[in-house]
C-alpha cells in the first residue's frame, strides 16, 4: 500500500509527532505528563521506522517497532512503579517540588 | 485514496497528541492519547504493517495508557499548576523547542522527500512476520521475555510498601 503514499508524509508526520513530545516533556510540569510525552516520542520514532521498512520492502523496520513496544510496556510499569513510591515518600509528583538533589 | 486515509490518520494523531500536550488535566490528556494511538494504528494498516497496528491497540492503548490510568486514579492527581516555574525555564524550552523544530523540517526539505524508496509494496501477512521473528531474532525474543520478566519483579519490589514503615 505504501505505493501510493509517500515517504515525504510518512516522514513529515512522524517528525511533527516527535515535536509535540517533545513540546510536551519540555513544557509540562507534572512527572506522568513528561513520561507520557517521552511515550509520544516513541511512537514517533516507531512511525518513522515502520514508514522506512514499508518503502524499502522489508520486515526488518516491524522487528524493531515490535520489541520498541514490548520494551515501552516493560519500561512503562517500572516507571510508574517509580512514581507510585515517590508519592508515598513527597505526597506530589510535581517535578518542580521534587528537588532532593538540589543544593 | 490511500494518500488521503493515511494523511487525514496521521492529522488526527497529530491533533490528539497536540490536545494531550495542552491540557492541563492529565486523566484527559491520557484519554486524549488513547485517540492519537488508535490513529497511529489505522497509519500502520496503511503502511501495510496491520500485526504492529494490533499489537499498537492491544498493548500501547489497551495496556500502558490503562495502567497510567490506573496510576493517576490511585495518586488521586489533579491538574497541574502553572507558573511556578521561573520564566527562564519557560524561555529556554520554547527556545529549544523552536530549534529543534527548525532543524528537523530543514532535513526533512533536504533529504526526507526526495529519498529514493518507493520499492515493492509488503504484503500485510503475519506469518513472514513470524518466522522471521522465531528464527533470526529468536535470541533477543527470548531475552526479550527475560526483560519483561524483570521489570514485572522491579515494578512489584518498588511498587511495595517499605516494611516498618
Amino acid at each position: 500500500m505504501i505505493g501510493s503514499i509517500p515517504l515525504g508524509d510518512v516522514l513529515l508526520a512522524s517528525g511533527a509527532l516527535f515535536t509535540i513530545g517533545l513540546a510536551g516533556a519540555l513544557l509540562r510540569r507534572s512527572a506522568i505528563s513528561i513520561f507520557l510525552s517521552t511515550e509520544v516520542m516513541m511512537n514517533a520514532a516507531n512511525l518513522a521506522l515502520i514508514g522506512y521498512g514499508s518503502a524499502m520492502g522489508s520486515r526488518e523496520g516491524q522487528i524493531i517497532v515490535f520489541f520498541i513496544i514490548a520494551i515501552a510496556a516493560a519500561e512503562a510499569s517500572v516507571g510508574l512503579a517509580i512514581f507510585v513510591a515517590l508519592f508515598r515518600h513527597k505526597e506530589t509528583i510535581d517535578v518542580n517540588k521534587i528537588n532532593l538533589l538540589k543544593w | 485514496m490511500e494518500r488521503l486515509v493515511f494523511d487525514a490518520a496521521a492529522a488526527l494523531t497529530i491533533l490528539f497528541a497536540g490536545l494531550m500536550v495542552m491540557h492541563p488535566h492529565p486523566v484527559k490528556s491520557v484519554l486524549a492519547l488513547v485517540v492519537s494511538f488508535f490513529g497511529l494504528a489505522v497509519c500502520y494498516v496503511m503502511l501495510s504493517a496491520p500485526f504492529i497496528a494490533a499489537i499498537q491497540v492491544i498493548v500501547y492503548a489497551g495496556a500502558i495508557l490503562v495502567l497510567f490510568l490506573f496510576v493517576l486514579m490511585l495518586l488521586n492527581v489533579g491538574e497541574e499548576t502553572r507558573g511556578r516555574e521561573r520564566p527562564i525555564q519557560r524561555w529556554l524550552s520554547a527556545a529549544a523547542l523552536l530549534v529543534f523544530a527548525g532543524l528537523l523540517l530543514g532535513l526533512l526539505r533536504a533529504h526526507g522527500a526526495s529519498a529514493p524508496l518507493s520499492f515493492g509494496p509488503l504484503s500485510g501477512d503475519v506469518a513472514p512476520l513470524a518466522r522471521l521473528l522465531f528464527s533470526r531474532y529468536l535470541l533477543p525474543f527470548e531475552a526479550l521475555s527475560v526483560l519483561l520478566l524483570a521489570a514485572l519483579v522491579g515494578a512489584f519490589v518498588l511498587a511495595q510498601r517499605e516494611k516498618g514503615a
